[in-house]
């Protein structure tokens, strides 16, 4: 990331705090920034998983045992080096992991926190009940780590490697999230169908970040079982996993920093709590939890999206340069024009009783602008997911260059060249326009995870943003590269989407009603863009309900009525149809 | 194992199943209309026993501290950011604080006239119930359309100022409180206690009055739209604001009752709410927080599990119980179909 | 009363105290979480505590540490480095106290846990040689029941004991203890503290039908399956663990509790001891002014005042190395601590030596039964 100035000397400032911390501050405080690092490592997994990707887990406490607990046992029962145990830990992390992600992140809705308080209670009352694992009573005399015949048994020793630990992890961290893959996962929350339309496959991106969370989890536990030197199961039961959460919620869960922010906050707040209390109220003890709960309303009342959210508006915000626009992608072969691209043949699609789509016909040619219209209800939207995938047809055969769609995941289908938009505008709120575009070639990069991490993506990651600004300049919204896409109005949102979906360099663009609640002058700007694109070859089929809208705009109209084709042609021809105006007018 | 065993062992989790049945059916109600998930639920319930039982200690419960901090704090809230309003600040006052208040002296007043058992019993459901609207004027007013996990997190924070105060007012020890009834029933070689009847009953009957209540009629069905569109509820005359006081109100009700009716055959802590909650939570999340019958089919399963593992592996029975829930929880996502958020 | 007059003393004191260094002993219990019904009566102890020993003003910097051994780490580094303590005492629960056993060590502080297990102060681990611990040992506490229910005929007994560190603990001494009395256990349960029920376990600690059964819960809990077996009409001896020895366990129990036999310390029923006894005194002023200022007695509250007569009988023998605040009292304090020669506490007799930190013996435990609420040493 080329990080902005004021941005950059924070970060510069925060390291060098870290880095100087047990030179000046008192012996405690450096206790206390062990503790932050490893629940930082923690919260950052989370910050992944539950704040950018949208999954709420309870768990992470028990990943935290597994990593603490294989140390723990295989150092001390089998005096293995603790770097064994290191790499051992991160594999049955990286298998439970993986397995337990196959099974729990496929539940919707509330169904995941509730399966993952459950499996965090399993391995919590598990560790306590394996008498090899020491019990509930725990295992005593784990020993220190030497790094290159140097043993950090001491605290402050210990503090740098912990620290240079959480440092690498935000750093690799912060280099995924602005990547090819990062913005597969940042684009997690807004649903599977957007993501899916562009090649990412969401359940696989669910259980890597599932997993990569659980790695930190992991990590962060084999350096408490070496900086404690005694584990019980008590740490990693779900009060911790809880509190893990308020870490990265407090924080602020959609910021790396904020999972720093969230754990030193609620460490140091705590530690006060103990302080201070006493003396304001005269007792000692059972009035922290009270106060830290009050506390944590409070916060949560004032500032709901956590504190780095808040914090981040004192910051001012300098623009990014823009990347240069580029086309340093590979391009697929287009057809000749009037080639068949698409064609539909009796497709038929029923839910239960009701027959939403009755036996459609009909076929689009390369660079050709086809209207696909009708009156609500007529079964439109339906024939729209049938091609994109969305759904899957009962009966009947829909081939796109000569490949049969139906059966097809829509993210096999977006790989053969078919790109669409939604209706209902679906861009990453959080993303901004030039990142949202580039989600769109996600399809034609192939850096994954690790190599995003370490920052050896930056040829593709260029070509991916440069591809993204040529779109850009293409629909003429060049100068709102930067800008979050949540600010822009409903017409440039429905034009950033064309943008993106043009990214994967589509045989075929698919438009879902584009025109649908825009004002006269967007729709008028709108038609002047499509107009232009079928100036430049691309094929386009679009999905109207405004017949006015699509009247001079396209080569050819089908018209749906009731799930069957009333008619189809020329759109003077269709617009004179009797049996059309009678749809449409309900004469 | 034999007959008896089994007998007994289905008796006990049908028991404990409708324990965590009453909470399960709570969550739903709250969750239903405010999208919380209320982790305070447990507390209720505890903290209704601990009151009956220092009535019956001729002791002031520690119940009249927490009604009036809430009562005083609620107060300060709706003064700090209602004053420009008085009339407004005043009947935000009369609806969440005066009940405190009142429930409060109630409260030192039955204790300290030593009333009969009956009328502590009375108070008690009262002062509890008391709670809701200051609990909900406090913690989630003020954020209520935050999202779901804003809103969870606020809720666990309750959670933990609850069993703090409970921990200070009531001790860390246990009660058992005095049973409505010392009738047992014989049903072959399996004796059942008439307090376990009386709570298989007012389970079978919340099931059922909820179902009803949120299903047919209207007043139900408009509280279930405020939580899918608070302001669409407004347009139709319910106050999001009043729909969520009221639902926590009527959750604490049920909290009181069910602590009263559970006292007697369990014993109960400052801390008992977690775990139990955490088990009703099963149970309402098995009923996709939605569906009130299904709801308590699950919280009757968790118990039936909990008691028949505990005989074949107490040590285990926990590994079991939560372990066993996670085929429940997938087959449950598989076969209800989510709409994904526009 | 003696208690009075030595806070009458400290005040008046204070002011040539002042001049000396102070003594600073830091406190970590478990006032919340699960331990809480421990800790509490812990916690008010130390309020009851004289605040000079030898004429040394003594600072008490108590800390919670929420039942957590994270937390009682932090707490325990936080005593040592930002307070530099003379001595730590606590932690209430054995997990808290085996994890701080590293940090006193590191710290060269000496420890008084006031956790139940015998490993805490395990002399063949050389860092335990800064601790030291105050309560009796489960194993000391376990043989106890095993001989009583040698010589009571009883060869079989089921066990039921809480799912955490506490019934752990005491299910491995108990296995011990009635191996060597050859005592079978027919049935090992466990439960959760707050279970609401216990009848599965209790179900099937019936059917082995064994002759006694031994509950291994603290506090209230651990009426839960007591009730039970009563219920079930469970006709044997039922035994109940030191963790019970508070009124609130009473009071739940109701009449249900009669029969019952637990080893406790002396502390419990100092009324009933010989005047020969010497516990009876201490335990007599200590147990007064508890339950003045607090309400009724609980054992775990004694193991807080021991720790304070250990340290009242080896500062003064420290003081004589170094001054406080320095590493050489801490040191000759860990020494004096080790050489310390019956001094009676409220719940026994200590005498320490290099291999035993705990320095109880028999005389720290009698068997008890419950009798119409109130308990009565056996004979």
């Amino acid at each position: 990331m080329k990080a902005l100035p004021v941005t950059k000397i924070l970060v510069l400032a925060v390291v060098a705090i870290i880095a100087l911390a047990p030179t000046i501050a008192p012996a405690f405080y450096v206790t206390l920034l062990n503790y932050i690092g490893l629940y930082s490592l923690v919260a950052l997994g989370l910050v992944l998983l539950t704040g950018v990707a949208g999954q709420t887990s309870f768990g992470q406490a028990a990943f935290v045992g597994l990593g603490a607990y294989t140390t723990a046992v295989h150092t001390t029962q089998y005096g293995w080096s603790p770097w064994l145990t290191l790499i051992v830990a991160l594999a049955i992390t990286l298998t439970v992991g993986y397995l337990l992600g196959l099974i729990t992140l496929s539940m919707g809705g509330h169904y995941l926190p509730l399966a993952t308080i459950a499996w965090g209670m399993s391995l919590y009352f598990l560790m306590g009940t394996i008498e090899q694992f020491g019990g509930f009573t725990g295992i005593t005399g784990i020993p220190p780590v030497s790094l290159f015949g140097f043993s950090l048994e001491k605290e402050d020793h210990f503090y740098y490697f912990i620290w240079i630990v959480v440092l690498a992890a935000l750093w690799a961290v912060a280099n995924l999230l602005d990547s090819r893959p990062g913005r597969a996962i940042r684009a997690l929350k807004q649903g599977t169908t957007m993501v899916e339309a562009f090649g990412v496959h969401p359940g696989r991106t669910k259980t890597a970040v599932f997993v990569i969370a659980a790695v930190l989890a992991c990590l962060s536990g084999w350096l408490y079982a070496h900086l404690q030197r005694f584990v019980n199961p008590t740490p990693f039961g779900i009060n911790q996993g809880i509190e893990y959460l308020f870490m990265a919620v407090i924080g602020g869960a959609v910021s790396v920093w904020g999972a720093v922010l969230g754990a030193t906050f609620v460490t140091l707040l705590k530690t006060w709590l103990q302080d201070l209390l006493p003396k304001i109220i005269g007792e000692a003890g059972q009035f922290e939890i009270i106060v830290f709960g009050i506390l944590l309303v409070l916060i949560l009342q004032y500032a709901r999206d956590g504190l780095m959210p808040f914090l981040q508006r004192f910051v001012p915000v300098a623009k990014r340069a823009l990347p240069d626009a580029g086309d340093r992608l590979q391009h697929r072969a287009m057809p000749p024009a009037d080639e068949p691209v698409l064609t539909v043949e009796e497709a038929r699609k029923t839910f239960g009783g009701l027959v939403a789509v009755s036996d459609v016909t009909f076929n689009v040619n390369a660079r050709e602008v086809v209207g696909l219209i009708g009156p609500n209800g007529a079964g439109k939207s339906t024939c729209f997911n049938l091609i994109s995938g969305a759904l899957e047809a009962t009966s009947g055969s829909i081939k796109f260059m000569g490949q049969e769609l139906i059966g097809q995941p829509a993210s096999a289908i977006s790989k053969l060249g078919l790109a669409r938009t939604f209706q209902h505008v679906k861009l990453v709120a959080t993303m901004t326009v030039v990142e949202n575009v580039a989600l769109g070639a996600y399809l034609r990069g192939s850096k994954g995870i690790i190599a995003s991490a370490l920052r050896l993506n930056k040829v593709d990651e260029a070509a991916a943003l440069a591809e993204a600004m040529r779109q850009l300049e293409r629909v003429g919204l060049a100068e709102h590269a930067h800008d979050a896409a949540s600010s822009l109005p409903l017409g440039k949102q429905r034009v950033v989407e064309i943008a993106r979906a043009l990214a994967s360099d589509p045989i075929l663009l698919l438009l879902d009603e584009p025109a649908a609640g825009l004002r006269f002058a967007e729709k008028q700007q709108l038609a002047a863009l499509i107009k232009t694109l079928k100036g430049e070859g691309v094929t386009v089929l679009l999905v109207e309900h405004d017949m006015d809208f699509v009247m001079g705009l396209v080569d050819r109209l089908v018209v749906l009525n009731f799930g069957q084709k009333l008619a189809q042609g020329l759109p003077e021809v269709v617009q004179a149809d009797p049996a059309v105006r009678e749809a449409y007018l309900g004469a | 194992m034999d007959a008896t065993i089994a007998a007994l062992l289905t008796q006990d989790g049908l028991t404990n199943g409708s324990i965590y049945c009453l909470l399960a059916l709570a969550l739903v109600l709250v969750f239903a209309v405010t999208r919380v998930i209320f982790v305070p639920q447990g507390e209720f319930v505890a903290f209704s026993a601990l009151t009956l039982a220092a009535f019956e200690q001729n002791k002031l419960p520690g119940t009249v501290w927490l009604l009036l901090a809430l009562a005083a704090v609620a107060a300060f809230a709706d003064v700090l950011s209602r004053w420009r309003e008085p009339k407004r600040m005043l009947r935000s006052i009369a609806g969440t604080s005066l009940p405190s208040a009142l429930a409060a002296l109630l409260v030192w007043g039955v204790a300290s006239a030593q009333m009969a058992f009956s009328i502590q019993v009375l108070t008690t459901i009262a002062a509890v119930t008391a709670m809701g609207p200051a609990v909900y004027r406090l913690a989630f007013q003020p954020i209520a359309n935050a999202t779901v996990l804003t809103l969870l997190i606020v809720s666990v924070a309750v959670h933990f100022v609850l069993t703090g105060l409970g921990l200070l007012f009531f001790g860390a020890e246990g009660v058992r409180t005095t049973a409505f009834t010392s009738a047992s029933f014989t049903l072959g070689s399996v004796s059942i206690s008439g307090q376990s009847l009386l709570v298989y009953a007012f389970t079978i009957f919340l099931v059922i009055a909820m179902a009803v209540f949120f299903k047919f009629t209207l007043f139900g069905k408009a509280l279930r739209a405020t939580a899918a569109n608070r302001t669409g509820a407004r347009l139709v005359g319910i106050s999001p604001n009043f729909a969520g006081s009221l639902s926590i109100t009527l959750s604490a009700a049920i909290g009181a009752v069910s602590g009263l009716l559970i006292g007697p055959i369990a014993t109960i802590y400052y801390d008992s709410g977690f775990l139990i909650g955490l088990k009703g939570f099963v149970g309402a999340i098995v009923g996709g927080l939605a569906s009130y019958p299904i709801a308590a089919g699950g919280a009757i399963f968790v118990g039936l599990v909990e008691s028949f593992s505990s005989f074949w592996a107490s040590a285990y029975k926990e590994v079991i119980v939560f372990t066993l829930i996670i085929p429940v929880l997938l087959w449950r996502s598989l076969t209800t179909t989510h709409h994904e958020e526009e | 009363m003696v208690l009075r007059l030595v806070s009458a003393a400290t005040a008046a004191m204070f002011i040539v105290s002042a001049v000396h260094a102070q003594i600073k002993v830091g406190v970590t219990v478990s006032a919340t979480g699960p331990a809480a019904s421990l800790g509490i009566p812990e916690k008010n102890s130390f309020e009851l505590l004289p605040k000079t020993i030898a004429g040394q003003t003594v600072t008490y910097i108590v800390l919670d540490d929420a039942s957590d051994t994270t937390k009682a780490v932090t707490n325990a580094k936080k005593l040592i480095s930002e307070d530099k303590v003379d001595v730590i005492v606590g932690s209430t629960t054995t997990p808290n106290s085996l994890a701080i056993i590293d940090v006193v060590a590191d710290g060269e502080t000496p420890n008084i846990s006031m956790g139940g297990s015998a490993r805490i102060v395990d002399q063949s681990n050389p860092k335990a040689r800064w601790v030291f611990k105050t309560p009796q040992s489960d194993s000391l506490m376990a043989d106890a029941i095993a001989v009583h229910m040698k010589a009571n005929g009883v060869t079989s007994i089921g066990f039921i004991g809480f799912n955490d560190a506490y019934g752990e603990g005491w299910l491995q001494e108990m296995r011990r203890s009635a191996a060597t009395a050859g005592i079978k256990i027919t049935t090992e349960e466990r439960y959760n503290r707050t279970d609401a029920s216990t009848t599965g376990q209790v179900l099937k600690l019936v059917a082995a039908n064994p002759q006694a059964i031994l509950i291994a819960g603290s506090g209230t809990p651990a009426a839960t399956p007591h009730k039970e077996l009563v219920a079930r009409g469970f006709k044997g001896k039922i035994y109940q663990t030191h963790g019970v020895a508070n009124s609130d366990f009473l009071r739940v129990m109701g009449k249900d509790a009669n029969g019952a036999l637990l080893p406790a310390g002396p502390m419990l029923v100092y009324e009933q001891l010989a005047d020969s006894n010497p516990v009876k005194k201490v335990a007599k002023e200590y147990v007064t002014a508890y339950e003045a200022k607090f309400g009724p007695r609980s054992t775990f509250g004694g193991h807080a005042f021991d720790a304070f007569t250990l340290l009242n009988k080896a500062v003064p023998e420290a003081l004589k190395a170094a001054k406080p605040g320095t590493k050489e009292f801490r040191v000759a304090l860990r020494n004096a601590l080790e050489n310390v020669k019956d001094v009676v506490g409220v719940h026994g007799v200590f005498t320490m030596s290099p291999g035993d930190h705990n320095g109880l013996d028999n005389r720290g435990r009698m068997m008890m039964i419950i009798k119409d609420g109130k308990w009565f040493i056996t004979k």
